[in-house]
């Protein structure tokens, strides 16, 4: 799935990043190569730019860059009781209007 | 002096590690700032003696990686390559060393003679990082000194170790990462037939060469494609492509990224001991707040404000503090000066000119103090994600932003701020919304007509507005050119947020003090002469009728019978109306009078309107001139200008607005427009621009005018 997909607080892995070539060089350079992982943070208030962090890094991006970048979702299978609600809380946060 | 050794030291590393602190830390006050040859980026060198030796400090611009995509980083290159320093020290980030090291890892690709600088050792102890320092020189091959540029600690360790190095007394071992089999290969075989090209130099270091243009490297790529030997370099090179994507399913520059990477996780592992700390930072919680969806944008248009009441309520007492004391300066200097032209032109030229201008040194120290403080913090990336939206939409970059809000201060180191944004459309669509922001030079202006017109209470709302509608008219402009003539794609939005972190009191001082002196430089020179020019241009060519007019008039007053204290009176009245006759009768006079019927509308006269020419030199200009103009007929002294101007029947509330209006949208300083010029590189689309302000000015002014006479 595209990363533009994910929703915040899903982590993931990074399977392949297409853009043009300086922005992919750019993405790859800031560590978005295959096999990375990375974490949702949030969205920008207006809805745009995307937060991740990777790496220990927080790296923004705007919506159609993500859209270039291939993750393959971690599923949370042991998510205790009460995170889940939270989460999903967070994602409607997350969501563009 | 002549007999130190001389030694050329580059420092090279991401942004935000602590570079420029570090060149500060070195080299003090001996620096200097130009401009990389070629390219618009700034360079900042300096030097220092060390022991037997001057050293020669480069302070190469900040970047992530040594691709050719931004100008940055090919001018990084280029140093490393064409200037040889002796050393290259990379200087990285102690707390963020994962990072940091891809570009280490690439400057060691280059077989530089390389030096790590591991900064900010403090912030690593403090947080409790156990960094193995000896493990990871290993890895490297090169040696890494712990500095903290902040504590100004580690500093002659690390020009020891310059000096061992250009001794030789310390080995730099070139270690080489090695890449996956078959992009070793496809390097070797590459490598080989550089080496066999004749042409190419026999110091080029082919390895590296080869491992570009498996990268794809586009400078590389021209510069080995003039030789014959490129018919095979390109078979091999596609033949590595299918052979990467049929092995690894990826093409060589992805797989040449990715083993950089992994190598650097490997080092990572091997070195590094990260404390076992909650994940929840204090920069998470700030995040949380400040990026916040619902709090994100309030926090950002806060910050914007309180950099503008800091700015502003802080700035007036040291403002007046100023104004008071080049007062007392013209009073203790004019008795000394013989009457006359020289006087004239000394306390009502020169002092009363730079005074005018240097009176708002303040304000501008302290914009420049609350942006670097901004920067320095980490919030102004985030203040760049925050609003790139907005930003977005008229067709501009979040990072259009930061040139923004400098142009606030000043629009030369603004539109030089372009810079950072890549895409000529974006730069040229932010270049031109920034003469809109009202740049510190402007401020005087408002300051002078807002104060003059309106209680205090009223006048800061007054300027609000004006900065206000400047924003708007920029967008507009920049969403009005994005949208017909540079209409292209726009620039990615790829940033990194750095961590937070408190910003030293002298690194924010340093750069406010830089700016303070650049603005200073501008008002002893050019404002200087067009101060002395509109001197002249309002005092000559003199009137014999009127000279003649006033001696006869004078004479019939002191031969009059009154007493001696009307007379005295009567006196100065018949001066004021002289003097204001030849004002009108001089040059100044004449082309604002030339001016006056396009003005008139908007509420100028003449007097104005050659404030408004003289206001092209610089728009502080704008009061000097209106000092100069307003003052002659008023005995010197007597009143301020502001008092003055209150008293001019053709000075209205609706005046005042008006010319803030235009004061704000014209065109800019001659120094503005000279820089847009150097930047953009042709002078036509910069014509184009000056045309359009003057049209958008005028239109808005006129509004402003008569909406300003209705309610007033």
């Amino acid at each position: 799935m595209k990363l533009s997909e994910l929703k915040v607080g899903d982590r993931a892995l990074v399977t392949a990043v297409q853009a043009e070539p300086a922005v992919r060089r750019r993405l790859m350079d800031m560590g978005l190569v295959r096999g990375t992982e990375l974490e949702v943070l949030r969205f920008a208030p207006l809805g745009d730019p995307i937060e991740v962090s990777c790496n220990g890094l927080l790296l923004t991006m705007r919506r159609n860059e993500a859209e270039g970048i291939t993750v393959n979702k971690i599923e949370l299978c042991n998510v205790p009781q009460g995170v889940g609600p939270g989460l999903r809380k967070r994602h409607r946060f997350g969501r563009r209007a | 002096m002549s007999t130190k050794k001389k030694i050329t030291v580059a420092l090279a590393g991401n942004p935000n590690a602590g570079k420029s602190s570090l060149f500060n830390a070195l080299t003090g006050a001996h620096q200097r700032v130009g401009n990389f040859p070629g390219v618009t980026i700034e360079k900042h060198e300096g030097y220092l003696d060390y022991r037997d030796y001057r050293i020669n400090v480069v302070d190469l611009p900040g970047t992530y990686s040594l691709t050719p995509y931004s100008p940055e980083e090919i001018v990084t290159r280029r140093f490393i390559i064409d200037e040889q320093p002796d050393v290259v020290v990379n200087v990285v980030e102690g707390t963020n060393l994962e990072r940091n090291m891809m570009l280490t890892v690439q400057l060691m690709e280059m077989e530089v003679d390389l030096l790590v600088a591991l900064n900010m050792m403090d912030e690593v102890e403090e947080k409790g990082f156990k960094i193995d320092i000896d493990q990871l020189e290993l890895l490297l091959g090169s040696h890494i000194v712990p500095t903290s540029a902040r504590q100004r600690k580690g500093l002659d360790d690390l020009l020891d170790h310059i000096i061992r190095v250009v001794d030789g007394r310390i080995e730099i071992k070139k270690n080489k990462i090695s890449f996956s089999l078959e992009v070793e290969k496809a390097i070797d075989k590459i490598a080989d037939l550089l080496c066999h090209e004749p042409e190419l130099d026999e110091a080029a270091n082919h390895r590296w060469m080869a491992i570009k243009l498996l990268e794809n490297d586009r400078e590389i790529y021209s510069q080995v494609q003039k030789y014959p030997v490129w018919v095979k370099i390109e078979l091999a090179l596609q033949e590595a492509i299918t052979e990467c994507e049929f092995l690894h399913g990826t093409d060589p520059e992805a797989l040449i990224t990715e083993d950089r990477h992994a190598f650097v996780r490997g080092a990572m592992q091997e070195c590094v001991r990260k404390p076992k700390a909650a994940r929840a930072t204090v920069s998470d919680y700030i995040d949380s707040v400040v990026l916040n969806r619902a709090l994100g944008l309030p926090v950002f248009f806060l910050v914007v404000w309180a950099i503008f009441q800091l700015t502003f309520t802080l700035g007036a007492p040291l403002m007046e503090a100023l104004d008071y004391s080049f007062g007392l300066l013209s009073d203790t200097v004019a008795p000394h000066l013989p009457a006359g032209i020289i006087r004239s032109i000394f306390v009502e030229g020169v002092i009363s000119g730079v005074g005018s201008v240097v009176v708002f040194l303040p304000n501008i120290v302290l914009l420049f103090m609350g942006l670097s403080f901004l920067e320095a913090s980490g919030y102004m990336a985030r203040a760049a994600f925050v609003i790139d939206k907005v930003m977005h939409r008229f067709g501009l970059h979040g990072k259009s932003f930061i040139p923004m809000i400098t142009g606030f201060g000043c629009s030369i180191p603004a539109i030089m701020a372009t810079r950072t944004l890549k895409s000529r459309s974006d730069r040229l669509a932010t270049i031109m919304t920034i003469p809109f922001m009202s740049c510190g030079a402007k401020l005087p202006v408002y300051v002078l007509l807002a104060g003059a017109f309106f209680p205090p209470t009223m006048a800061a709302n007054v300027m609000f507005a004006i900065y206000f509608l400047g924003i708007i008219m920029g967008l507009w402009t920049a969403w009005l050119l994005k949208s017909t003539v540079l209409k292209s794609d726009s620039e990615p939005f790829v940033m990194e947020l750095p961590p937070y972190r408190w910003p030293t009191f002298s690194s924010v001082i340093f750069q406010s003090k830089m700016k303070a002196v650049m603005y200073l430089k501008k008002a002893g020179t050019l404002i200087l002469g067009a101060v002395i020019l509109i001197w002249v241009a309002s005092n000559y060519p003199r009137s014999a009728e009127l000279d003649a007019q006033l001696a006869r008039e004078s004479a019939k007053i002191e031969a009059s019978a009154v007493a001696s204290e009307i007379k005295a009176e009567q006196l100065q009245k018949l001066e004021a109306k002289i003097e204001a006759g030849q004002l009108e009768y001089s040059f100044a006079g004449r082309s604002g009078k030339l001016l006056e019927p396009l003005i008139r509308p908007l509420g100028f006269d003449w007097r104005i309107g050659i404030s408004l020419v003289t206001g092209l030199a610089a728009k502080e200009v704008v009061v000097s001139t209106l000092g100069t103009i307003f003052s002659i007929g008023h005995a010197a002294g007597e009143t301020s200008l502001s008092e003055i101007l209150r008293s001019e029947p053709g000075f209205s509330r609706a005046t005042a607005l008006s010319l803030m209006v235009f004061v704000l949208l014209y065109i800019p300083c001659v120094a503005a427009v000279g820089v847009m010029k150097k930047e953009i590189g042709a002078w036509k689309p910069v014509l184009l621009y000056s045309a359009y302000v003057l049209a958008v000015a005028w239109v808005a002014s006129f509004i402003t005018y008569h909406l300003a006479l209705l309610f007033t």
